[in-house]
């Protein structure tokens, strides 16, 4: 192929994520003006990109950083709630998915419709009984209330099911032929072999713990033991709209979840890729 | 001694190996989820209380003829349809696109498309409330006066309120499937695209017979997501209508209707009947579309 | 190396948030998303759940006085805010549960009945007893049921008045004092319009204040006599007809945003885009936040009426204040919640910081407030919203709440009025109005 059509192809493929990108990033280009703009300006003159430089300053921030609300209470809650359950999360699924990818036993089948039904039910489904048991359980009000039941996450048996099954058995025979017992081939062969995986699941997990909403909104109910998305959602009130920490702290809330996805994104489509995902 | 050794030999065997693996599912199936779904399927033949319960029979199932039930229905489907309409070739399109070896600065591209996944559904449903919002200065209505268009508003009437929410579904979820997507190209071997060429087919009809069909397990990932991520919609259109009242319930979806009667109104018997219905209707979707594509299938 | 260096940058992350959030702890008392009072020692701690910030102050300052004057039965409060409609469902939640329930909670009037329904709350007649003589009734019983039990207990009185834009009315030349009826009422937005082409007042499709105010005055209400939805009748169709004929002549609107508690309606209302608006006094606190430009510049006067003569005073919106079932210190709570909500005391400090119309009526007549020129709300309006009060004395009717009240409120201010007045605007009023009542669950 001549060099003249390549180049064009080039170009034009350019062009088109380009403006992708601009419309992908434009709703948060907007949060971002926002956050420079008094909440009241927002009131009056709706979400768009005028803003009035003059005036534009960062009290919206100082605000947040000042420490006269609980933003970084929450900010802490949500970060310990993250590593501890992507951490548990990862670890058991990979248990879980690796029973399932690698062992024939009897009720496999019969066990993994029942990771299908938990992955199919909505927490509001289940809302009023679960929250029962964790009233019972005493864990009201705190990060295991919050993490314990989701932590096998089916999503992530049923992707690490997906990617063991790619590797052959004969493997685990001659491990086994070795003197390797069935836990060792776990711990010792298999987790090494996983870890792009975990890359990819790790993002995945992060970012459901780091955003999920309703469940830990039902389990805590005290100002110390709320999580972001949780708190943020507090500030929206009918009457009064804390718009001026609920804009800056929704700019801030995505960082940390954007270092840790940049950081690992390399291995985020190894990770999908070497396993694959095999429906 | 002895009996720790039994236990140990029982515990290594390779019989049991494979239930020691699936304990922490099972574990937290039998702590958490056994109880709550058979209760929930329970108390959807009971008219509950507070603690106080009684049979009902079938009287909570008559929400089947509630027209405003049949209309929830409605959206959760036409949103399931649509959404997987959209979520499926526009992310494929756009991973084959990017994948194209004249693609330059694909990480960054990448990193781009993915990020609105990173946000949470409160801030993304703050945002677009206010982009979407009817005042004249609002990003969209602004956007649309450059065409010349007046002012809309859009979300209280049904075909906008729409376009905001698969806007929304896109904006949110293409990064995360076209991430599917770009792993599962990295699996089609580069000398079928290489016979491809040879026999002379062009870009289209390598991206026909060749790209779409190996993406076929990715494909069927993907749709086993977004079924059910479509039928489970519910927070984005609270988030978006701040709070779970969408007008003339345009934006009420089957577990926004759920969470009205059980959570809002207090019929916990009918919320439950509706979680029954919602189960059955994606385990029988999800199981049929699963036996198709071979998951259960007993590997050689 | 590189991994290792993310992992430093994420360990220092945490360990700086960790660090803020612990020195934050004393802080994030003063929040305004939680709140306590001064602490005494031996107080018994009850929490209380609300889903408005401004009402944290209220109930803290409210547990300081208590405590002044009770020294023998002392209270630690812990008051949490929350956004109103995930924290009535958690509050549902934990009633249907019987566990992890606040000792009291405010319940906003739409969600009233999903509570009172399956008895979660506990009567609060004795402690309310004392006050009888000194306040309006009415806006206690209507957080009752028909054996005579009262469950619940407001803010404020929450009278609804009308607030005209003076600029726009003496432009179009007229006095919002002449206007008696809702015909009078037409009549002169046909001249705001005319003279001005703004229209007269708006209406909600997410809401129901101006369609319910229409409707109290007929003696009409959304709930029959036992509870179940009544919205089919007659009375109904005739107020939807009358709003639609104002809409077809242009001098009402749909509400920008859909209710009046929208960004989009304070943007609209605060850059003098109508003329007028019927809400409840305590819409006044609306006014003073939310509508800087319009200082000085609204006047309150009462609601127009059908016929000449009729009692122009009803009541609207508000929230009930409730002592949960499942509270360990009953006695404690109604005494509380009584003194905070119907004492001298308490009444004041909601008309001095909230903008409550006050629901104890000695307050009407107590120069002290309703001259006084530094409050806020008073200084705002050009008219004095006391005169209407003394004006329309206490026999005012409220809306019955009762029954399945929470479940038609859902119903009507998701469909019924989106219908009526923005999407089916020419299908019969009785007819949209029966297929509505058809669907409500109940």
């Amino acid at each position: 192929m001549n060099k003249a059509k390549s180049r064009t192809r080039t170009t034009l493929l350019m062009i088109f994520f380009i403006i992708v990108a601009v419309i992908t990033l434009l709703p948060l280009a907007l949060l971002a003006c926002a956050s420079l703009r008094p909440g009241v300006e927002l009131m009056r003159n709706g979400l768009n990109f005028n803003i009035d430089w003059a005036n534009a300053n960062f009290d919206e921030y100082r605000l947040l950083f000042s420490g006269e609300n609980a933003y970084f209470t929450w900010y802490k809650n949500s970060l310990v709630i993250t590593v501890v359950q992507v951490a548990l999360a990862l670890f058991l699924s990979a248990c879980v998915g690796y029973g399932f990818a690698m062992y024939d036993f009897k009720g496999k089948n019969f066990f993994f419709m029942l990771v299908l039904l938990v992955m199919m039910v909505p927490t509001e489904v289940i809302l009023l009984p679960l929250y029962r048991l964790i009233v019972n359980m005493k864990l009201m009000n705190t990060m295991w209330g919050i993490i314990l039941p989701y932590i096998v996450v089916p999503m992530l048996v049923f992707f690490f099911r997906q990617y063991l099954s790619g590797i052959p058995k004969d493997f685990l025979e001659a491990a086994r032929v070795d003197g390797c017992s069935e836990y060792g081939i776990f711990v010792k062969i298999m987790l090494p072999l996983m870890k792009p995986s975990f890359a990819a699941m790790g993002i995945y997990q992060g970012m459901q713990s780091w955003n999920n909403f309703l469940w830990p909104m039902i389990v805590t109910n005290s100002i110390d033991k709320i999580t972001l998305p949780v708190g943020l959602q507090s500030l929206i009130t009918p009457y009064g709209n804390n718009y001026d920490i609920l804009i800056a702290g929704s700019c801030f809330a995505i960082i940390p979840i954007l270092i840790l996805f940049i950081c690992f994104q390399r291995y985020f489509i190894e990770g999908m890729t070497a396993g694959g995902v095999k429906g | 001694m002895k009996k720790q050794g039994i236990f140990k030999r029982f515990i290594y065997s390779k019989k049991v190996a494979p239930y020691v693996f699936i304990a922490p599912f099972l574990i937290t199936f039998a702590l958490f989820f056994a109880y709550s779904i058979v209760s929930m399927i329970i108390m959807s033949f009971q008219k509950v209380s507070g603690p106080n319960t009684s049979f009902v029979g079938l009287e909570n199932y008559k929400i089947l003829t509630n027209a405003v039930f049949i209309k929830s229905l409605k959206n959760s489907a036409f949103y399931t349809v649509v959404t997987c309409a959209l979520m499926i070739p526009i992310p494929m399109l756009m991973a084959a696109l990017l994948n194209s070896k004249y693609m330059k600065g694909r990480a960054a591209f990448r990193s781009i498309l993915f990020i609105p996944a990173l946000t949470s559904v409160v801030v993304s449903g703050v945002v677009f409330r206010l982009m979407f919002g009817e005042l004249e200065g609002s990003f969209m209505n602004r956007l649309i006066a450059l065409f010349g268009a007046g002012p809309i508003v859009w979300l209280r009437k049904p075909v906008t309120v729409w376009i905001t929410l698969f806007f929304l579904c896109l904006w949110r979820w293409t990064g995360v499937n076209m991430m599917y997507y770009l792993s599962g190209l990295q699996q089609i071997p580069e000398d079928l695209y290489e016979s491809a060429d040879i026999d002379g087919a062009s870009t289209w009809q390598r991206f026909r017979y060749v790209t779409i069909p190996l993406l076929k397990p990715t494909t069927v990932y993907v749709l086993t997501i977004s079924i059910f991520g479509g039928m489970a919609m519910f927070s984005e259109s609270f988030m978006l209508f701040n709070g779970n009242k969408s007008p003339n319930n345009v934006g009420t979806t089957l577990v926004g209707m759920l969470y009205r009667m059980g959570f809002e109104q207090n019929n916990i018997g009918i919320a439950s009947a509706i979680g029954v219905i919602f189960l059955a209707i994606v385990l029988l979707i999800n199981v049929v579309q699963l036996f198709f594509n071979g998951t259960f299938r007993k590997e050689r | 190396m590189k991994r290792k260096v993310i992992a430093g940058v994420l360990a220092s992350a945490m360990a700086m948030s960790m660090a803020a959030g612990t020195g934050m702890t004393a802080a994030a008392e003063e929040a305004s998303t939680q709140g306590t009072n001064t602490f005494v020692d031996g107080g018994t701690e009850m929490s209380f759940w609300t889903f408005q910030e401004l009402h944290v102050g209220f109930w803290t300052s409210m547990a300081d006085v208590w405590n002044e004057q009770n020294p023998d039965r002392p209270i630690n409060l812990t008051v949490t805010t929350g956004e109103s409609h995930s924290l009535h469902s958690k509050l549902l939640i934990a009633c249907q549960a019987g566990e992890g329930t606040p000792d009291m909670a405010d319940i906003e009037i739409g969600y009233y009945g999903s509570f009172l329904k399956d008895d979660y709350l506990l009567p609060i007649n004795d402690a309310v007893e004392p006050y009888k003589d000194d306040v309006v009734m009415s806006r206690v019983d209507m957080y009752g049921d028909k054996d005579g039990n009262e469950y619940g207990v407001d803010f404020h009185l929450g009278a609804s008045v009308c607030y005209y834009n003076m600029d726009i009315m003496n432009e179009a030349g007229v006095d919002p004092a002449d206007i008696v009826t809702w015909d009078d009422y037409v009549e002169a937005g046909k001249t705001v319009l005319e003279k001005t082409g703004k229209p007269m007042c708006a209406v909600e499709t997410a809401d129901l204040f101006l369609p319910q105010l229409m409707m109290l005055e007929k003696g009409a209400q959304y709930v029959d006599e036992d509870g179940n939805p009544n919205i089919a009748t007659e009375e109904h169709a005739e107020v939807i007809d009358y709003i639609r004929n104002m809409i077809d002549l242009g001098i009402c609107e749909v509400a920008p945003g859909g209710g009046f508690h929208t960004e989009e309606w304070y943007g609209h209302l605060n850059g003098g885009g109508v003329a007028s608006i019927a809400m409840p006094l305590w819409y006044m606190g609306r006014f003073t936040d939310y509508m800087p430009d319009l200082n000085q510049k609204m006047a309150i006067y009462p609601i127009p009426v059908w016929n000449e003569g009729d009692t122009r005073e009803v009541l609207q919106g508000g929230t009930g204040t409730s002592v949960i079932k499942y509270t360990e210190n009953a006695d404690l709570a109604k005494d509380f919640l009584a003194f905070a909500k119907l004492s001298k005391e308490g009444c004041t400090y909601e008309w001095n910081e909230l903008g409550f119309d006050p629901i104890r009526t000695e307050l009407w007549d107590d120069p002290e407030i309703t001259e006084n020129k530094d409050n806020k709300f008073l200084s705002y309006f050009t008219t004095n919203p006391f005169d209407i009060l003394k004006a329309n004395g206490t026999d005012l009717t409220a809306p019955d709440i009762s029954g399945s009240y929470s479940a038609t409120y859902s119903t009507l201010v998701s469909t019924t009025y989106s219908n009526a007045f923005e999407i089916s605007t020419d299908q019969d009023a009785m007819e949209l109005l029966q297929g509505e009542q058809d669907s409500i669950i109940y």
